[in-house]
């Protein structure tokens, strides 16, 4: 008897003492975690030369790229829609041209906005 | 009503305390449960189908769902059959960088079940401090390899880069001690959270054997099965056997509070290791044209929930014929089916709980 209530006391002590401790919870959206700069969310391309490696190792399809008659790409498409956001192409980019960035806010209620164009295979 | 009367229940799949999606058809007369039938699939993405289409790199990022609380075990897995069919040897640091992220996901990964399975019991503070220092890993993770739980960070032949911001996993482990001293004066000796789990779901070994559990389970049962004694990752890392008899719920808790202490231990040692290695030298496997040699390849490891394989048969393609995982959760689903019977409806869910089942690793 003595035994239980010296566990049940030492237990409600230990919760007792947390009620001084500051939160560890933030008040999400108005203050947010600062990101690492690894970290894996939106992606971009900036000076793609066509290889086709990211598309090779994309798990989910995602990626998209059209090239002209000279070989060079016109069109670069990431779609959000099937993205896992796993990093294989930027990872595989010979070039480095492939980033994903800290952006991971990406709800949208126009499914269009997931399709990430790119034309001339660059940011503009 | 007559006393006979039996009724036909349905545990989930929405319920909380079932852990995802797990449906349990339980017959019962008054409280007592006769019979259990464990209905699974809710979660079924085809892992193993999946595999016959892709080639090896493109299937490893997904690798991480299989487990979605320790995917770095199937990465792993992965990784050491496209390495053993290539007879990579992997250099020791990149063998420590392993072993210790594995080790922090399987803490981060018995946290959650401490923090769940108290959940379930009615016990709410310790679900919050469960999930405090879970954080601590995921942030750590995020850190290093840029998701908190999908972290695509093994790749053939070694890691995705050097390891880096050390000083946070001596952080962590310099507070789990004392944190987990905390759960346990919480936990441990209280006497509601005793009546609710000693005596019940008690796991013969035989029957635990007989069942193909392994795992923590197996140790809580009494049998010292640590695939971790024989893994070449694992060599020249010092560390004890958590083998407990008690065979019921509150052993198998107590297994995986000591596990954790267990892994603090191991990641003390790579760490002590890693902090005077030299840079990172691998020889990584080119993952593109990657074309496994004809054969079978099987790999297995020690994962939070049991014993883990996966199983390749190559027809010297850049997919795999077949892909086969074993998971350690599977297993424990289909010993509901016996552990349940003659036990009541209220201890059905201590006794699930207890035996950590994860439902995406279930259904695959």
């Amino acid at each position: 008897m003595i035994k239980e209530f010296k566990a049940l006391w030492e237990g409600l002590w230990t919760v007792f003492k947390h009620l001084f401790k500051r939160p560890v919870t933030l008040e999400y959206p108005e203050k947010r975690r600062v990101l690492n700069d690894a970290f894996r969310g939106k992606p971009s391309v900036d000076g793609c030369v066509g290889c086709g490696i990211c598309k090779r190792v994309c798990p989910s399809g995602a990626i998209e790229y059209r090239k002209n008659d000279e070989g060079k790409v016109y069109f670069y498409k990431f779609d959000l829609k099937k993205c896992i956001f796993c990093g294989n192409c930027a990872y595989y980019c010979p070039k480095g041209a492939i980033k994903l960035t800290k952006e991971y806010e990406l709800a949208s209620s126009d499914k269009n906005d997931l399709n990430l164009i790119y034309k001339g295979g660059t940011d503009d | 009503m007559t006393a006979t009367m039996k009724l036909k229940l349905n545990l989930g799949p929405q319920h909380p305390s079932t852990h995802g999606v797990l449906r349990l058809i339980l017959e019962l007369e008054g409280e007592k449960i006769l019979s259990c039938e464990p209905d699974i699939g809710y979660l079924h993405r085809g892992m193993e189908k999946m595999a016959e289409k892709m080639s090896y790199i493109q299937y490893l990022p997904t690798v991480d769902r299989i487990d979605y609380l320790a995917g770095c075990f199937y990465s792993e897995l992965l990784c050491r059959i496209v390495e053993q069919a290539f007879e990579v040897e992997l250099p020791d640091k990149v063998r420590a960088i392993r072993v210790m992220l594995l080790e922090l996901n399987r803490i981060s990964s018995h946290l959650l079940w401490v923090g769940a399975f108290l959940m379930d019991l009615g016990a709410i503070s310790p679900y919050f401090y469960a999930f405090r220092e879970r954080e601590m890993i995921l942030r750590y993770f995020e850190k290093l390899t840029g998701q908190r739980m999908m972290y695509n960070y093994f790749v053939f032949g070694g890691v995705r880069k050097d390891i880096a911001y050390l000083e946070d996993v001596e952080e962590i482990i310099s507070v789990l001690p004392d944190k987990i001293n905390d759960y346990e004066k919480i936990i441990t000796e209280n006497p509601i959270f005793l009546k609710r789990t000693s005596g019940k779901g008690v796991l013969e070994l035989d029957t635990a054997v007989n069942h193909a559990i392994t795992g923590v389970n197996l140790r809580a049962s009494g049998l010292n099965y640590d695939l971790r004694n024989i893994d070449y990752l694992y060599k020249g890392f010092d560390f004890g056997a958590v083998v407990l008899d008690g065979k019921d719920c509150w052993a198998r808790y107590k297994a995986r509070i000591m596990e954790m202490r267990e892994s603090v231990n191991i990641i003390h040692q790579a760490l002590e290791y890693l902090k005077s290695a030299p840079a990172l030298e691998q020889k990584l496997i080119n993952p593109l044209n990657l074309k496994l040699p004809e054969g079978d390849y099987y790999a297995e490891i020690e994962a939070p929930r049991g014993l883990a394989s996966c199983f390749v048969r190559s027809l010297g393609d850049d997919r795999p014929y077949r892909l086969k995982w074993r998971t350690g959760s599977y297993y424990s689903v289909n010993l509901l089916r016996k552990l349940l019977v003659g036990e009541y409806l209220n201890d059905a869910i201590a006794i699930a709980g207890s035996l950590d089942i994860i439902l995406p690793e279930v259904d695959k």
